[in-house]
């Protein structure tokens, strides 16, 4: 007979085992639940992503705020903290906010027409007629065209001697003849030159936006649109009161999208204009380019790449707060 | 007597062994034989897409024909040249790359130097064989007093005009500014008004400058350290781009891009375009009838009869990085020796640097009546920055386009004081940006 048994209870190395018994089986209850493994399974899942966010997107932005305070050149492995110079150089510049200007009325411009046109073009893909499925292959070829080409095109069309829209305008009447001051100069006059290059960007990024809708569009119980009608809804009634409400986390993910697409567009403006003429379609990606890269001013390029984010960050606030409280 | 006899000897057998030797050298170099050590390598060169195809076709079988005279496996790869300066900052920062990499118009050899091989050593022997550089060739390329770059050809963009025209109206050939402007005049009103870029592209930067410079303005200092734009003669010359804008041409010129001149010229509306001779080839493609009356002057000479052209500089160098240094250096050696080869592919397009190739007559240009007055080009040949070096705040100012934007503002109705306080603003916030760097 042991002390212990003596006592009334079990031995010390039993009762050690007892007391730590259920902390090791919560713990493996804590594992072996339904609920951590599925939990654990979605962030597995989410890995990958979080990943590619991490490398793709957080890493060259903490790498551009970087440079952006720093001297860095491109022939200069090494760079040296500056503060907050890059940032004061740029206000100084006369063509950064002309091109700050640009920007904004660019990402305005662009994104009404985008919404005005998209809207069209999803509710002219919804209806029934016959070609659907080769006009809904077709609309999205300028989004899928190589930039390079497609803005070429453009600038052949926009030609000052040889444009085929003049040529277009000027049979119809619309213009005048071609040496004449009635004849526009689309790459060429101040006014012109930004909406010309606004309208390609337009042109070929506004099939995204009637995709997006459109994928809304049918996600739309047909039942509920039915109710609308027979309550006498009338077409805009219903897409207000009905239809936007219900696609709107769709809405705002498209208008995420298209709102970092077109602060973000270098292309469109870099290949038909460069910017010109002097300076009047200059916006912030063309001129931190032309900084950073071309001139060779890593940390002013970044500087001038970076205001693009005060003016996308609380638009992106905004979205994703508006989304979140519309899930819950 | 013994000692004599050794001595001798030994002598003998030096010297015997230093001219089987140097005869041997002067062997290799006549045949252009590249050191053994090269066989079996690669070399991979960055090339930009020149503007006659034809000279692409030629530069590849080049390239591939003394790859495989000296067992070198070499790989041309094309981009358009406005994306040189991009791939060379991914290279950079990659630490990996091509071999050689091509510059055009804008010549980065000082923001790189540092990390570029130094190529005196070939471009000296060049100089000395082929009689010494024109003189503007060092200011794209040498940086403390050592060359980063081997210069290769530039390209001229002289004074093109339909005679027919200038006839029909008792014009003198644009001999000077003035003369150019007076026939633009007389020729607008009756449909053939001239052009020169006032956009923001590679010829609004290189023609406003010729025309500037030889109205007597300079960029900056020698040196290259000091801007020198606020002068009477910007003062002058600025007045003169609004009159021969308002005179002379239409507001098309404000959309151009590099080759509208050239569409310009061949479509016979224009009675001059001041350009590279792409311009003269491309009508003599499309336009039979008025390549005929096409000429080519020589620059046209300010109001002090001074005459400089600012041509598109073309310059080869080698990374430090570079992991086949030696084939890429005897590639170059190559391509500076066989220049008239590249110079005739190009239909004459490209001008040499080396006095040796210049002398008359050169090929293609110098027996073509029409193009023979290039050859008197080069004395007046100058780049960026005239007279200082391409140095990187005169990189930026070419970048942001600063000069024709200013020439722009001028024409769009701008006052002279307005676009010299701002323009002067720009040049003077760059330098000093730059030397606080």
């Amino acid at each position: 007979m042991t002390t212990a048994s003596l006592s009334g209870g079990p031995e010390p190395t039993a009762r050690a085992a007892v007391v730590s018994l259920p902390a090791s089986a919560r713990s493996r209850v804590w594992f072996q639940s339904q609920t951590s493994r599925r939990l654990a399974f979605g962030y597995l899942l989410l890995a990958p992503a979080a990943l590619y966010v991490l490398l793709l997107v957080g890493a060259p932005f903490l790498f551009s705020l970087y440079l952006a305070v720093s001297d860095a050149n491109v022939g200069e492995p090494v760079a040296h903290f500056i503060g907050l110079e890059n940032f004061r150089s740029a206000w100084e510049m006369d063509t950064f906010w002309i091109a700050l200007q640009n920007s904004v009325v660019f990402l305005v411009v662009a994104a009404i027409f985008k919404s005005l046109l998209g809207t069209s073009l999803a509710f002219l893909l919804l209806q029934e007629f016959p070609g659907k499925k080769l006009i809904r292959g077709l609309v999205v070829i300028p989004f899928t065209l190589p930039v390079a080409i497609s803005v070429l095109a453009w600038k052949w069309m926009y030609d000052s001697q040889f444009s085929v829209i003049n040529w277009v305008l000027s049979r119809l009447g619309l213009i005048g003849q071609f040496g004449t001051d009635a004849w526009p100069i689309w790459l060429g006059d101040p006014h012109l030159a930004l909406a010309a290059c606004i309208a390609v960007n337009v042109w070929r990024t506004f099939p995204f936006s009637a995709i997006v809708l459109l994928a809304g569009f049918t996600s739309v119980p047909l039942e509920v649109l039915d109710a609308a009608k027979v309550d006498g809804c009338s077409f805009f009634q219903r897409f207000r009161h009905v239809v936007a409400p219900m696609i709107f986390p769709i809405l705002m993910i498209g208008f995420l999208f298209d709102t970092v697409f077109t602060l973000s567009d270098l292309s469109v403006v870099y290949l038909l204009t460069q910017g010109g003429p002097a300076n009047a379609s200059k916006i912030l990606p063309v001129l931190a380019y032309q900084i950073g890269i071309q001139a060779g001013n890593l940390g002013r390029g970044a500087a001038i790449a970076l205001f693009l984010v005060p003016l996308l960050a609380p638009a992106m606030f905004l979205f994703l707060r508006n989304l979140r409280r519309r899930e819950y | 007597m013994s000692a004599t006899s050794t001595f001798n000897r030994r002598k003998f057998l030096t010297a015997a062994g230093a001219g089987v030797a140097g005869g041997s050298l002067l062997t290799m170099l006549e045949a252009r034989q590249a050191p053994a050590q090269i066989k079996g390598t690669t070399l991979r060169i960055l090339q930009w897409s020149h503007f006659i195809p034809a000279y692409d076709a030629w530069y590849d079988k080049f390239a591939k024909e003394w790859g495989d005279k000296n067992g070198v496996k070499v790989r041309v790869d094309h981009i358009p040249h406005l994306e040189i300066p991009a791939r060379m900052a991914a290279e950079f920062a990659a630490g990996a790359g091509h071999d050689i990499i091509y510059n055009g118009s804008s010549i980065l050899t000082r923001l790189y130097y540092k990390n570029l091989v130094d190529l005196t050593d070939i471009t000296e022997a060049a100089g000395k064989k082929y009689g010494g550089y024109i003189p503007s060739a060092k200011s794209l390329v040498e940086v403390e007093g050592r060359w980063y770059g081997v210069p290769l050809f530039y390209i001229l963009l002289p004074m093109l005009y339909r005679k027919d025209l200038f006839d029909a109206n008792n014009l003198k050939a644009p001999d000077t500014w003035e003369l150019a402007r007076v026939a633009a005049r007389t020729m607008k009103p009756k449909g053939h008004p001239t052009g020169i870029a006032l956009s923001q592209c590679a010829d609004a930067n290189l023609m406003w400058r010729s025309c500037f410079f030889s109205h007597g303005g300079t960029e900056a200092t020698p040196s290259g350290d000091q801007p020198t734009l606020d002068s009477k003669e910007l003062r002058e010359f600025l007045k003169f781009a609004k009159a021969i804008f308002e005179e002379g041409m239409t507001p098309e010129v404000f959309s151009w891009d590099d080759a509208s001149d050239n569409r310009y010229l061949a479509s016979g509306v224009a009675c001059w375009v001041h350009d590279a001779i792409s311009a003269y080839r491309t009508t003599e493609d499309t336009n039979p009838d008025v390549f005929k009356n096409t000429y080519i002057g020589m620059e046209p000479a300010g109001p002090g009869g001074k005459r400089i052209n600012t041509c598109a500089a073309n310059v080869w160098m080698v990374w430090k990085f570079a992991k086949n240094q030696t084939a890429a250096k005897e590639f170059l050696t190559h391509m500076v020796d066989t220049f008239s080869e590249g110079m005739v592919s190009s239909r004459g397009y490209n001008m040499p640097y080396l006095n040796g190739f210049a002398k008359k007559p050169m090929p293609v240009i110098g027996t073509d009546p029409k193009l023979q007055i290039l050859q008197d080009f080069p004395p007046i040949v100058a780049f960026y920055g005239y007279p200082g070096p391409f140095v990187t705040p005169i990189q930026e100012v070419v970048n942001l386009f600063v000069l024709p934007d200013m020439f722009t503002r001028v024409a769009r109705g701008q006052s002279v004081e307005d676009v010299m306080k701002w323009g002067m603003g720009e040049y003077r916030r760059i330098f000093a940006k730059h030397k606080r760097a």
